[in-house]
């Protein structure tokens, strides 16, 4: 998006203002752009980046503030953390839990959507809303019965617990329906004409025309069920069941002799940035169409 | 009623289709929803196990509270910082993304990655770089400026380390937002502004915040339910409510009074609280926006 427009199309007038005001005065606009850019993108990345350098030194190296050299340590911290610190049982029930809550969460709100938009049916307007009006509800407005509720059922330590409040979902209803709405009458009608049941309907149709939706909003999914802290740390209390975030509140605690290790710790938070990260990087396309944003 | 000429018209069907979402929607967020109000005029004591209904008396403790009520203001500045400090960020990163002419794409998923970033893992690692002991920040902060740089002591320094990590986190969801809104401004709109000569700052603030005002809306919204219940995290990681309670925001002192002290008529009073001011800020919001935002 260059701000040097074509001479052709500027008058000399315009030429001159458009010199004076974006930016020859000491750089080209593009370069204070780029500046700009590298310059937050740096501040944003510095914490993991140093947390990254950090993570493969010893105690000592730690403790030596200003050294942000790659540690001796490296290998060894994160082998030790995955396996002595458990960090790779918590990964591993991070993964089973994100795994659980987006699968269910998409299918289930692909057969609400597919009724939503397929479908003549009393209070349809009001179920939207009741469905929408969920979003009023996070997890703490709800957590002292919902923790009852799992204690009675005998539901705690267990991944019906982990996964079960994450299932019905506002978003995906919303964002699913709107995809299924644009997609064309002449469709269904010869669908319904072919005598195409609506489960065939969405598995045959649907499903692969709305690729793309599926895709951005797994993604959406796993990112915010694998981040989740506050539900796995009540509702668990064996410390082999429980996910990895908070595992990293276990690992705050290692360490010798009231020395922190906190190259460990700074493994661990590795560790468990990469699963959602990856997924960010690798399913980019997908996740910023589902916002709105093509690359 | 539905957008579709032709659609199936079984009820039955329908209901089926939705039955999933609705017992889920009903079981994990209505029941235990309305639970919470009914429990918050119940005074609980031996974990639980006996309660004796006390009326509004919750209510009117919390409300007498001089530590309630810290924490409500304490959540309330917290809002405000967090809101304008993610949006006013996440604002100058997404224009100077849609401004960028070269090197888009790479920039985009460099700028964005913290959407994927674990609050349990900035909370982990900020709590390190920043450690007033052993925190690289701390050291070239008071090596830089002279200051004494004590978050573990000082109120208002952990305070605004929790708020630092908060915004960190939120940035990248913002910028996503902010620049598919950008993306839909008018190219014909730039070239005017671009033959008129305009500022690049004076066309952000003028004409682009404008233009942008519904999606603000909805992120100044999202923003508010994030800084009131996504912060957990981050004070159970860094702070644990204080130093002297200074980061005790209404999320954490709710789940003290109901895991630490098993005051669960106390705490589901807290949550009734909690989801009586999001709802009314969420309201307003709308309302504001109704008359300010041009769609």
């Amino acid at each position: 998006m260059s701000l040097d427009t074509e001479d052709t199309t500027a008058g000399t007038r315009e030429r001159e203002l458009l010199s004076a005001t974006t930016g020859t005065r000491w750089l080209p606009a593009q370069w204070r752009v780029h500046l700009g850019l590298i310059g937050s993108i740096l501040v944003m990345a510095s914490p993991l980046l140093l947390a990254f350098v950090m993570s493969t030194q010893t105690v000592p190296e730690v403790y030596e503030i200003t050294n942000i050299g790659i540690g001796s340590d490296g290998i060894t911290n994160y082998v030790e953390v995955f396996t002595t610190y458990g960090m790779g049982s918590y990964m591993i029930n991070s993964l089973v839990m994100s795994i659980v809550v987006t699968a269910a969460k998409i299918s289930v709100s692909l057969l609400a959507a597919v009724a939503l938009v397929f479908y003549d049916f009393r209070f349809k307007n009001s179920i939207f809303f009741l469905i929408l009006f969920t979003l009023m509800f996070p997890v703490p407005v709800r957590i002292v019965p919902l923790y009852e509720m799992m204690a009675a059922l005998g539901w705690t330590n267990t991944l019906l617990a982990l996964t079960g409040p994450y299932v019905a979902s506002a978003t995906a209803v919303f964002l699913l329906r709107q995809h299924f709405m644009s997609i064309p009458d002449s469709l269904v009608e010869s669908a319904k004409i072919d005598g195409v049941g609506p489960l065939r309907f969405l598995w045959d149709v649907l499903i692969p025309m709305s690729r793309g939706m599926i895709s951005g909003l797994s993604v959406i999914t796993f990112i915010y069920a694998w981040n989740q802290y506050l539900w796995p740390l009540i509702v668990v209390s064996d410390q082999n069941k429980q996910v990895v975030q908070v595992g990293m509140k276990y690992l705050q605690s290692v360490g010798n002799a009231g020395q922190t290790d906190w190259g460990l710790i700074m493994a661990g938070a590795v560790l468990t940035l990469l699963p959602p990260l990856l997924a960010l990087i690798v399913f980019r396309g997908p996740l910023l169409e589902t916002f709105g944003l093509s690359e | 009623m539905s957008v579709h000429e032709n659609t199936y018209d079984s009820t039955l069907g329908a209901y089926l289709l939705l039955l999933p979402t609705l017992a889920a929607i009903v079981a994990f967020l209505y029941y235990p929803s309305l639970q919470t109000l009914r429990f918050s005029f119940f005074q609980t004591f031996l974990f639980g196990q006996n309660t004796r209904f006390v009326g509004l008396e919750n209510f009117t403790d919390l409300l007498g509270s001089q530590v309630y009520l810290t924490s409500v203001g304490l959540t309330m500045a917290f809002a405000v910082i967090v809101i304008i400090g993610s949006l006013v960020v996440g604002l100058l990163i997404a224009f100077l993304l849609y401004e960028v002419s070269d090197g888009k794409a790479a920039y985009l998923i460099a700028a964005i990655w913290p959407y994927a970033l674990p609050t349990a893992v900035a909370g982990t690692v900020l709590l390190f770089l920043a450690h007033p002991s052993v925190g690289i920040y701390t050291h070239y902060l008071e090596a830089w400026f002279g200051v004494e740089f004590d978050w573990f002591t000082v109120g208002w320094q952990g305070f605004a380390v929790v708020a630092v990590a908060a915004v960190w986190k939120q940035v990248g969801y913002n910028v996503i937002f902010m620049l598919a809104a950008l993306n839909n401004v008018p190219e014909s709109l730039n070239e005017a502004c671009r033959l008129d000569g305009i500022e690049t700052w004076r066309r952000l603030v003028r004409v682009y915040v404008p233009l942008m005002s519904p999606t603000l809306v909805f992120l100044v919204v999202i923003n508010t339910i994030y800084a009131f219940f996504g912060s957990f995290a981050l004070i159970d990681l860094m702070t644990q409510g204080g130093p002297t309670n200074a980061t005790n925001l209404m999320i954490y002192q709710l789940y003290r009074d109901a895991f630490q002290f098993n005051n669960l008529g106390l705490a589901s009073a807290q949550s009734v609280i909690l989801f009586v001011l999001v709802a009314g800020l969420t309201y307003v919001q709308l309302r504001v926006s109704d008359r300010y935002a041009q769609y």
